[in-house]
């Protein structure tokens, strides 16, 4: 048994779910309900939860990217090398880009919502703003949680295809 | 390419990722910082949103766990032998108790979550009375310890599912 390897793996997977479970559940059920009800509500949440759910989300991802660059070069007879090369390696490679690209979008969202809550926080945010932030949002959103569910897939089809 | 067994995989593990993700962020994540927010905000986020959460979490459960079955006895044959005499067995079906268990949890966590809300809903906004606010709490710790353990079970069982290959 290839301890290491196994750890490694593990890290991935937990780190990969909660992001990936968050994202979904931001994007599909949490973010549209909030949009739709009253700005207090959406502030009163975001000055307690953005916070954390941005640190919460910010380190499982980097813990699920990093953990898979090394799972690339851990795995036997891979390597970095065989990245866009074979079935595998493609796969790898779409779910690899389209978690980088996951990860900075999320980064744009986590700045957008920062600077909604702050916006809302001083009161001089004017309706059309906060209208447009939260179209933004939203889209953000989902483009995240779609590009993560690329990600898994893409990952989870690798050594089959 | 192995098409079966491609769709397959896709069918089992992106609703997977979505349920215990989704489980985790909702019962570490969430519900604490909702429970901090106060009541009224907590009780109108959780209104607004639980039902598209039951829609989520039970069909991505329900579908990771009959496509994990299928998967199961496609690529094992005849699978009972497997299941009960080799480490992968043992770690496939030991995943699939902790599913089927922490699903159940889950559930009654949320119907336990569904009763406080009906309750918080019946007051109307008036103010609770200390038995009803006794209650509410109650409620409302029973809900996000069922959840945690409902959560904490669901990763065990995907990190075992993981280790089966391996042991």
């Amino acid at each position: 048994m290839d301890l290491p390897l196994i750890v490694v793996r593990l890290v991935h997977i937990i780190a990969g779910t909660f992001w990936v479970g968050a994202a979904i559940y931001l994007a599909v059920l949490l973010d549209p309900r909030l949009r739709a009800g009253p700005i207090e509500l959406e502030r009163q949440l975001l000055s307690r939860t953005s916070k954390l759910n941005s640190l919460w989300i910010t380190t499982s991802a980097v813990a699920a990217i990093a953990s898979g660059f090394a799972l690339i070069s851990m795995t036997p007879s891979r390597s970095m090398s065989d990245l866009g090369t074979d079935g595998w390696g493609t796969m790898i490679l779409i779910g690899l880009l389209a978690s980088l690209a996951a990860f900075f979008v999320s980064g744009f969202a986590g700045a957008a919502t920062a600077k909604l809550r702050r916006g809302l926080e001083a009161g001089n945010a004017d309706e059309t703003q906060v209208a447009l932030f939260r179209r933004r949002l939203s889209l953000l959103g989902y483009v995240n949680a779609t590009l993560v569910v690329i990600a898994v897939g893409s990952m989870a089809i690798a050594r089959y295809v | 390419m192995d098409a079966e067994i491609v769709t397959l995989r896709l069918l089992h593990i992106v609703p997977g990722v979505a349920w215990v993700g989704s489980a985790i962020f909702l019962a570490f994540v969430l519900q604490p910082a909702l429970a901090k927010t106060g009541p009224p905000h907590s009780r109108a986020v959780m209104r607004n949103a639980v039902k598209r959460l039951l829609i989520l979490l039970h069909s991505s459960a329900w579908l990771t766990m009959i496509v994990g079955v299928i998967m199961a006895f496609r690529v094992r044959d005849p699978l009972f032998d497997f299941l009960w005499s080799t480490p992968w067995g043992t770690m496939i079906w030991l995943g699939f108790v902790f599913a089927v268990i922490g699903y159940a949890i889950g559930t009654i966590g949320g119907l336990t979550s569904k009763k406080m809300m009906d309750l918080g809903a019946s007051l109307a906004g008036q103010p609770p009375t200390p038995q009803q606010a006794g209650q509410i709490a109650n409620l409302q710790k029973r809900g996000m310890l069922l959840s945690k353990i409902a959560a904490v079970l669901v990763t065990a069982a995907v990190v075992v599912m993981a280790l089966a290959q391996h042991v």
